[in-house]
């Protein structure tokens, strides 16, 4: 009978195969990674799920801003610049990435949060 | 016979099902990756997503293109055209048509908008320190001296001869992301681009569509605050929001300044909007709406907008209403736990 139902078990394995793929595909990835870039350049790729507390300092022109993650949250602890823009926008939390301008440095998702396309503000 | 019939059966609803992802037959092939560029220019951080054949290489000539107009349009680079105009000492220059453009629509929006949007406040806001790295409360006496350096009548243009009067600055800052946004998204879509998503430090502009045909989602900023209002989902349209929050600096008794500048009085405009958003096909109508009508606030915005159309609007009040116009009322929602109230203006 062997012969016979080995069939059944090959339509069987594609069927949980092909569930499993749309499964994958459709998911998105919860993603937590975010990313700091210096004029264009990635300096450093955090997941925000798993780091550790930290401050990271980036230094531009010799001026130098101070990054940190607390509670698995990033923002702009401090700057060393005039406007303060960066240190003012608080906590990444949305496609609209951290941005200081004199700087040249950028905080960002990775990914966005697949929710949104872009911010306006 | 039977069985082996069933089996064949199964085994093409199998296929079937592991080949969920594969595109129908005859649609056009849709290639997910998208390009992306970002750059920082005109004072600001700009990011690019375009989808599409060739996406890439538009990408690059359009971030060339910004390269281009920012030196023409630069108000503090020497070899700007603008700066030549500023420091002619009120003698006429010749300008290049895109800067010429510029000019007449700034113009233009200046008398529109009865100078509520003055591109002529430059030196006024200079004196706060916003273009500066110093900021700090201007006294009354220089305001008022700068203010009489202030007036948008005073600028000739005519054809590609541009004269600003001795003492007085032409700045486009309040147009030219808008223009640019415009200029770019025409190179995009030249180049074939259908599906593309521009932002130019928070001025956003949609080039049709997401690529599967849906409305791309945008939030717009909760001023203030961190995170967003709400969200607007749109397609082929500008999006651009101007509020006080986006650059202010405190004194010591705690005042809050912002930059934009009511041209009335010298002063940060304080007309009871806490942020306007303005939605239009062009980014340069939204650039220059969005700071006026911040400007003039939201009884002289609903009054311009019934009179002018050709936009919509999303004003946030200092008492924390949201003022929508009926052609967005239905594309905005506000985010889970907002408390504002939304009211809807019909026309």
């Amino acid at each position: 009978m062997k012969w016979k139902k080995w069939p059944f078990f090959l339509v069987g394995a594609l069927l949980a195969l092909g569930v499993v793929g749309s499964v994958l595909v459709l998911q998105r990835p919860d993603t937590n990674l975010v990313e700091v870039v210096r004029d264009g350049e990635v300096l450093y790729q955090f997941d925000l799920a798993r780091a550790e507390d930290q401050v990271v300092e980036v230094e531009y022109e010799g001026r130098i801003n101070t990054i940190e993650i607390r509670d698995h949250q990033i923002h702009m602890r401090e700057a060393d610049c005039p406007d303060q823009t960066c240190v003012h926008m608080g906590w990444l939390d949305s496609a609209a990435p951290i941005v200081c301008l004199p700087n040249h440095l950028v905080i960002r998702f990775v990914q966005d949060d697949g929710e949104l396309d872009g911010v306006a503000g | 016979m039977e069985i082996v019939k069933r089996r064949l059966a199964a085994l093409l609803l199998a296929a079937t099902l592991t080949g969920c992802s594969a595109p129908p037959e005859g649609a056009e092939p849709q290639p997910m990756q998208p390009a992306e560029r970002s750059l920082f220019a005109m004072n600001t951080y700009m990011t690019f997503t375009a989808y599409g054949n060739g996406a890439s290489a538009a990408l690059e000539r359009a971030a060339a293109q910004i390269g281009e107009v920012e030196a023409l349009w630069s108000v503090t680079r020497e070899d700007s055209e603008i700066y030549r105009a500023n420091h002619s000492g009120g003698q006429a220059i010749t300008v290049s048509e895109e800067t010429a453009a510029l000019v007449a629509f700034a113009l233009e929006m200046a008398r529109k908008t009865d100078g509520a949007l003055d591109p002529t406040i430059y030196p006024v806001l200079a004196a706060w320190g916003f273009t500066t790295d110093s900021k700090q409360v201007p006294s009354q006496g220089q305001i008022d001296s700068l203010l009489a350096q202030v007036d948008y009548r005073r600028i000739e243009l005519d054809g590609t001869g541009l004269t600003v009067p001795a003492g007085m600055q032409l700045d486009l800052g309040a147009v030219g992301k808008g223009y640019t946004a415009d200029l770019v998204t025409q190179t995009l879509r030249e180049a074939g681009v259908e599906s593309a998503i521009l932002s130019l430090g928070g001025n956003i502009q949609a080039i049709g569509s997401r690529p599967d045909g849906t409305d791309w989602r945008i939030g717009i900023r909760a001023p203030w605050e961190e995170g967003n209002l709400g969200v607007l989902e749109i397609s082929n349209a500008a999006v651009v929001t101007s509020g006080g929050y986006e650059n202010y600096f405190e004194d010591e008794a705690g005042t809050r300044y912002w930059h934009i500048l009511d041209p009335a009085t010298g002063a940060p405009a304080d007309s009871g909007l806490q942020s306007v958003t303005i939605i239009g096909e062009e980014g340069r109508l939204c650039d220059a709406l969005s700071t006026a009508l911040f400007v003039m606030g939201a009884e002289k915005a609903e009054a311009y907008w019934r009179e002018n159309g050709g936009f919509d609007m999303l004003l946030v009040t200092d008492e924390g209403e949201v003022i929508l116009t009926e052609g967005i009322a239905t594309r905005f929602s506000l985010r889970d736990g907002r408390t504002e109230t939304v009211r809807v203006l019909a026309a």
